[in-house]
């Protein structure tokens, strides 16, 4: 228990130690004219955010990422179900294709399957004889939802499978069908430990949108650029700074609480 | 005994896994009400005879019979539901959901998968915790309660099926000395009111009092059995003989 406590106590001086580094260190930039670079990133803030020089409406910016954050994270969710319970099926032929399928994506740089999107996805759809464009936006949702998919079906496997086998055993004693068993005994029990795994994924893709900005949609990258071409150049550090920081606290409190779920299932039993 | 007004009857069945065969032709047959305790060596397939019986695992041949169920025929878990419904089982594991109390890990199975009234398997769970001596800890999570505990809450479990036969697969096993005394209470209560049970133990002690018959399995095989008092005071085979030296 002490070990514990001192073990928490030196973490927290130095986070401490590491915020107050940063406030002096900014202070004392402030004082060299960095005043001025932070008051440019504050006139150019709402653009940033919103995609719009006014903050409203929302047009692009970070809003932007974290729309299709949400977009390719539901994407992933349906398509990421379906893989999971492919890898989990008795069906060697269901289960061996979902396997390579998985591996695949998984095994691939996020970067090089956005790329991949924007060129094997056309930009016209002909059906009916209605040509319908497909948008920049669209691409990007799916070219950041596949890898996604793979490592959402792969936490659904991971959770299933770490349910102990005394509780099939136990269910199928019961009289329980299969299907029932998954319903009313596994997946209650995995849910639990999914959840955690699903929240730092998440906290990735949002990382991860970032390279949408290969896509041309005018995300927060895209506006940074397009920005900084009418900046000085002394000041372009002090707007990636700012890029950073709104990325980290989106995902950082995200990370947090899914640690801390975490810790909550690791006391489950058999 | 007469073959044929058994409850449970075995003939010849052989089991493999990969290689390795566990179960080298076992015979064995139970009458209704009896209590018979397997006991054994580890790894002699003590567990693998109680997991053929209820049809958890196939067998490679020979033939399960459980009242009018032919077990070794069956083929999916559906057509098994109705044996299972007849035979029960309690595993050294425990294996309590612990995504649920006490009361619905007794409840789940009548209400779910019989479809018995919820009123009525309320009542009914109720009084099989009572019986168990647990009736405080009705609204309790199994990692809340001991070892013993959840054991005799997974009685209560196999006891709400309202099955003709219990399996006990190393019940007491995985408890620790004090808390085994309060398990075996509540299987002896059973015993003494019936109910066809089999038992795999290594509570010899135990076995002894509360058997109707012993077998002694080594091998794959049921090498001798008979009334405890002759397996355990003048036991035929050497091999017994070894092994009771070993444990007694």
């Amino acid at each position: 228990m002490a070990l514990i406590a001192t073990y928490a106590g030196k973490k927290r001086t130095v986070q401490l130690g590491i915020a107050l580094a940063l406030v002096a260190w900014v202070a004392l930039d402030a004082t060299g004219g960095g005043g001025e670079g932070w008051a440019r990133v504050w006139a150019r803030l709402p653009i940033l955010l919103t995609g719009n020089g006014s903050g409203w409406p929302l047009s692009g910016g970070f809003a932007l990422n974290v729309f299709l954050s949400l977009c390719a994270m539901a994407m992933a969710a349906l398509l990421g179900t379906a893989l999971g319970f492919g890898m989990l099926a008795k069906n060697r032929l269901v289960r061996v294709p979902c396997f390579f399928v998985m591996n695949f994506l998984r095994n691939s740089p996020w970067l090089v399957l956005l790329f991949a999107m924007l060129y094997i996805i056309p930009f016209n759809v002909r059906l009916f004889g209605v040509s319908i464009a497909i948008p920049a936006f669209a691409k990007a949702v799916i070219g950041l939802a596949l890898p996604t998919a793979a490592n959402f079906a792969e936490i659904i496997r991971g959770a299933v499978q770490s349910i102990h086998s005394g509780q099939w055993e136990a269910a199928r004693a019961l009289g329980y069908m299969p299907m029932a068993i998954y319903g009313r005994i596994i997946l209650p029990q995995a849910l639990r430990r999914m959840i955690p795994g699903w929240m730092n994924l998440y906290a990735l893709l949002m990382i991860a949108t970032s390279l949408a900005t290969v896509t041309g949609i005018q995300d927060v990258i895209t506006t940074l650029n397009t920005l900084l071409a009418m900046e000085n150049e002394r000041v372009i550090v002090y707007f990636y700074i700012t890029a950073l920081f709104l990325f980290f606290a989106f995902c950082y409190p995200l990370a947090l609480l899914a640690r801390r779920m975490e810790q909550s299932v690791k006391g489950d039993s058999l | 005994m007469n073959r044929t007004d058994a409850l449970i009857e075995l003939d010849q069945v052989t089991k493999s896994f990969g290689a390795f065969q566990v179960l080298k032709g076992i015979s064995l047959a139970v009458k209704d009400g009896e209590a018979v305790c397997i006991i054994g060596p580890s790894g002699s397939g003590k567990s693998t005879i109680l997991r053929c019986i209820n049809g958890l695992i196939p067998i490679n041949s020979g033939s399960i019979r459980v009242g009018t169920h032919e077990v070794h025929k069956m083929k999916t878990e559906k057509e098994m539901r109705p044996l299972r419904h007849q035979v029960s089982m309690v595993f050294q594991q425990y294996n309590l959901f612990p995504h649920r109390t006490a009361l619905q890990n007794v409840m789940m199975a009548p209400v779910q998968v019989l479809g018995h009234d919820r009123r009525e398997v309320e009542a009914r769970a109720r009084r099989l915790l009572a019986k168990v001596r647990l009736s405080e800890k009705a609204d309790a999570y199994p990692g809340q309660l001991s070892g013993g505990q959840q054991q005799r809450v997974a009685i209560a479990r196999a006891l709400a099926m309202e099955p003709q036969v219990i399996l006990f697969d190393e019940v007491t096993a995985a408890l620790d000395p004090e808390t085994v005394k309060e398990v075996l209470t509540a299987i002896r209560e059973l015993v003494d009111e019936g109910l066809t049970c089999i038992l795999v133990t290594h509570e010899m002690k135990f076995a002894r009092e509360v058997a109707d018959r012993v077998c002694f399995t080594d091998h794959g095989r049921i090498v001798e059995s008979g009334p405890p008092a002759q397996i355990f005071d003048a036991p035929q085979d050497p091999r017994t003989r070894e092994f009771l030296g070993q444990v007694l």
